[in-house]
């Protein structure tokens, strides 16, 4: 639905130039594709208030790009809106680095990660544990660089194959490869007591069979 | 002391995965997504600044500063540095005299009477 969404507009755009039909269509496309880009943000930038000001400008630059006649014929609109809102997220992640008194993600912030997994975990040790894991891998995503942050998320939050994510990131495959390697062994380094704590539980639920 | 290298790497993945599958997607609320494009909507109506002139304007701004900067640093240490170049070999000659004469310190000079006749 929202693919076909966004392919139309990409489609329909030339012919809806400067028309209040073109304002409906990408009011109609923003709404679809808005909360994914702002969930991104968030998972890129893990703070509440600066992912909804880089998703702002994601559609404000989406905008501008589109009201230009020579990009008008998009293949996979959700894909470079998707590229769009990474570029942002690692233009403020870059600045960011300068600000450091902002170190840490705020308190709501913090509590709203550590809340996310509460929802749906069965008792309270699930849903500690949930909390836990949730919380831990956010502030691991914080510690990868920032090529292999948006690598690791475009993977495993937005379920993106090899070769889209090195159309999104402008890379090679195989440098997505080792940006998703290099994540993943990081992660292992942070991760690895839940892993183990993890896979006691499961033993125990599940002992293996001789 | 980590324990890393006894967790396979395919192993964690596969487990990493697991468990993003198992978080629930969080709850953004329409009422959030509707403020968000209605800023949205007022930031399209509105002229935006123009940011690359800001920019650059900074940017020229701190290279006028710094080469500022750099132009006083370089003459304070010119004035601090600078030799009388125009002292002449008679002066030269007449201050390091004045120099040898005065070098004894005065508690001896006494003791010069002694020897003198």
């Amino acid at each position: 639905m929202m693919g076909a969404m966004a392919d139309s507009l990409g489609a329909n755009l030339a012919a809806m130039a400067d028309t209040r039909e073109f304002e409906a269509q990408f009011g109609a496309w923003m709404a679809s594709e808005q909360r994914r880009i702002f969930l991104l943000c968030r998972r890129m930038l893990q703070d509440g208030e600066d992912a909804d000001a880089a998703t702002q400008d994601t559609f404000l630059k989406a905008w501008q790009a589109l009201k230009r006649p020579e990009s008008k014929n998009l293949d996979d609109a959700g894909k470079w809106l998707t590229r769009i809102a990474v570029n942002t997220c690692l233009d403020r992640l870059r600045s960011r680095r300068w600000q450091f008194w902002r170190k840490r993600p705020k308190a709501e912030d913090e509590s709203a990660i550590l809340n996310l997994a509460a929802a749906t975990a069965p008792n309270s040790e699930a849903q500690f544990f949930a909390r836990q894991i949730a919380h831990r891998l956010s502030r691991a995503l914080t510690r990868l660089s920032l090529r292999q942050r948006a690598a690791f998320t475009l993977r495993h939050y937005e379920d993106r194959s090899l070769t889209e994510i090195a159309e999104i990131l402008n890379l090679d495959v195989g440098t997505v490869k080792v940006h998703l390697f290099r994540a993943t062994e990081k992660l292992r380094e942070e991760l690895h007591d839940l892993y183990f704590h993890d896979r006691e539980e499961h033993e125990k639920h599940e002992p293996h069979k001789p | 002391m980590k324990n890393t290298n006894r967790i396979n790497h395919d192993d964690f993945e596969k487990w990493l995965r697991g468990r993003f599958e198992s978080l629930p997607e969080p709850e953004v609320s329409p009422e959030f997504l509707a403020a968000q494009r209605r800023s949205i909507y007022r930031r399209l109506d509105s002229p935006r600044p123009n940011r690359a002139a800001l920019r650059w304007a900074l940017s020229l701004a701190m290279l006028v500063l710094m080469f500022a900067g750099g132009l006083t640093l370089e003459r304070r240490y010119k004035a601090a540095s600078a030799v009388p170049a125009t002292l002449s070999d008679d002066q030269l000659f007449s201050d390091l005299s004045a120099m040898e004469q005065t070098s004894e310190p005065k508690a001896i000079q006494p003791i010069h009477g002694l020897f003198q006749e």
